[in-house]
Order: C-alpha cells, then sequence, then structure tokens
C-alpha cells in the first residue's frame, strides 16, 4: 500500500516524492528545504501530501530528453508531475549548501 | 526506499500488423518544414496543451502536459525534424500520437504550427536520410527520409525511434 506523496514546486515544474523518503521538512527564506537521504531539495512550495498519486513509469521518450532519473510521471489536480527517485534527486532540485534564498535576511529582496 | 508499484498501466497502443508498413500520412507544418506522421500513430490533433517546462531538459522536450487524465511528454516536432523555426513558432497544434518501438509504444505530444493534410506516401517514394559521418544518422533515425507531396518535400518521421536512445 502507499504510503502517500509529498508533492512540490520548484522551477515551474510539479515534483512528488515517496512520503517514507522524506527525513525532514523546514522553511528556508520563502521556500522549503525537503531532506532526503541523497540530499537536501530546494522547493518553491509544497503543495502538500498526496495519498493516491496515479503514476506511470518513465517511458523511453522522457528518458532519452531529460537526463535524469525519475520513477514516473503522474497527475496531481490536473499538474504533470514528476515521480522522483529518492536516492537520484534531480539536480535542479538540489538545494545549494550556502545559497540564500529569496525571502532569507541575506538575499537582499 | 522503491516507489510502490504503478496504479494504472498505459492505455494499450494499436497493434500493428506483423510487417505492414504505414504508408498514410497525416502532414503537419513543423517550422519550416513540412512534416508527415504514420497517420496509424496518430490518437488525437488538439489545440496546444498548457505546458509545464521540466528544468534540465533537452530543447526537444517543451514540457509536460494532461492529456486524457495522464501526463503527457511533449515534444518540438520542429527540433525533431531538425527544421529551422518559422516565423512565428507559437506551437498552435499538439498531436497527440504513439511513439517508441512496438511492445514499448507511449503516447507523446508533438507541438506543431498546423495540420494539413492526409496523403498516400508509398515507402518507394520515400527516399532515406542519408548517413551522417561515420555511418550515424544524425537524427537518432527520428528521420526516415524525405518525400516529394503536391511539389514539396516533405520530411518522413520514424515515431518508432522516439523512444529510444539516440
Amino acid at each position: 500500500m502507499s504510503e502517500g506523496f509529498l508533492v512540490l514546486r520548484r522551477g515551474g515544474a510539479t515534483w512528488a516524492v515517496a512520503r517514507p523518503a522524506v527525513q525532514g521538512l523546514a522553511r528556508r527564506g520563502a521556500g522549503f528545504e525537503v531532506q532526503l537521504a541523497a540530499g537536501v531539495l530546494s522547493a518553491d512550495e509544497v503543495l502538500g501530501v498526496t495519498a493516491d498519486l496515479r503514476w506511470l513509469p518513465a517511458g523511453g521518450v522522457l528518458r532519452r530528453f531529460w537526463p535524469e532519473a525519475a520513477h514516473g510521471l503522474g497527475l496531481h489536480d490536473a499538474l504533470p508531475v514528476v515521480l522522483i527517485d529518492p536516492l537520484a534527486p534531480p539536480r535542479s532540485l538540489l538545494a545549494v549548501p550556502g545559497a540564500p534564498r529569496k525571502g532569507d535576511p541575506e538575499h537582499g529582496d | 526506499m522503491p516507489a510502490s508499484p504503478p496504479l494504472n498501466s498505459p492505455p494499450a497502443a494499436p497493434a500493428e500488423p506483423p510487417g505492414r508498413v504505414e504508408a498514410t500520412h497525416l502532414l503537419v507544418r513543423a517550422g519550416e518544414y513540412v512534416c508527415a506522421l504514420p497517420l496509424g500513430a496518430v490518437r488525437q490533433v488538439l489545440r496546444s496543451l498548457p505546458l509545464h517546462p521540466l528544468p534540465g531538459s533537452a530543447p526537444e522536450l517543451r514540457g509536460l502536459a494532461e492529456f486524457a487524465g495522464d501526463p503527457l511528454p511533449v515534444l518540438d516536432l520542429a527540433r525533431l525534424a531538425r527544421a529551422p523555426q518559422g516565423a512565428n513558432p507559437t506551437f498552435p497544434v499538439t498531436v497527440v500520437a504513439w511513439a517508441g518501438p512496438p511492445g514499448a509504444r507511449e503516447l507523446v505530444g508533438l507541438a506543431a504550427d498546423a495540420a494539413l493534410d492526409v496523403a498516400y506516401l508509398p515507402p518507394a517514394g520515400i527516399v532515406p536520410a542519408a548517413p551522417g559521418a561515420a555511418g550515424t544518422n544524425p537524427d537518432g533515425g527520428l528521420v526516415a527520409g524525405d518525400a516529394w507531396v503536391g511539389g514539396q518535400v516533405v520530411r518522413v518521421m520514424n515515431l518508432e525511434q522516439l523512444g529510444q536512445g539516440s
């Protein structure tokens, strides 16, 4: 049985990660950081947790034109969602250590 | 931790009789080229779908969309055909088609400028794409060749190659 998925937004895309893989969730400036065993993800927004994400395994087309590992694609509230592999999260999601985020006091905005 | 198995399976692709060569094609304008897509692979032609870009993707992948309750990768047909972009690349049309080899087909969206016509292109009338350096196909096999239709050159696409490595 699925234990749910954390759904988040980053870079204009929507992402999901299996909830048991999430080790921590913290606010960072105007965004969030999601701690996984493989690293820390940076999120612009957390949309919530969904128990039943319908998803399809990543097909050859996605693998050919997107050089990242993903378990599959799904839909959340009619938004396409990439179900990430928590052991190999996409580089565009990984937080840069020490980098100020929008909303941080040191960001200057 | 592995993710739970998918709750649903992709919709079944239409079966192709073995050995059959698709000769009827949908002609689609993509950039400055007219491309021919095997009609049997075409599921639907729609007004452009709302797209959600995928960070880090190749330029051919315009983004993800929702189609019939499922996620759909949408590709830039002009880029796949190596066509120069047209004067107004707004991609007002999305062709939803089956791609990939038999037995591993999947639905993709092909962003294009217009669906034009249906044409019969006998295999003998298609000039195969020229190999690149060292005999490789510079298009990864996506371009089957060119054909002469109604006084213009048409680029014939091989959608079976889409889901395979370049």
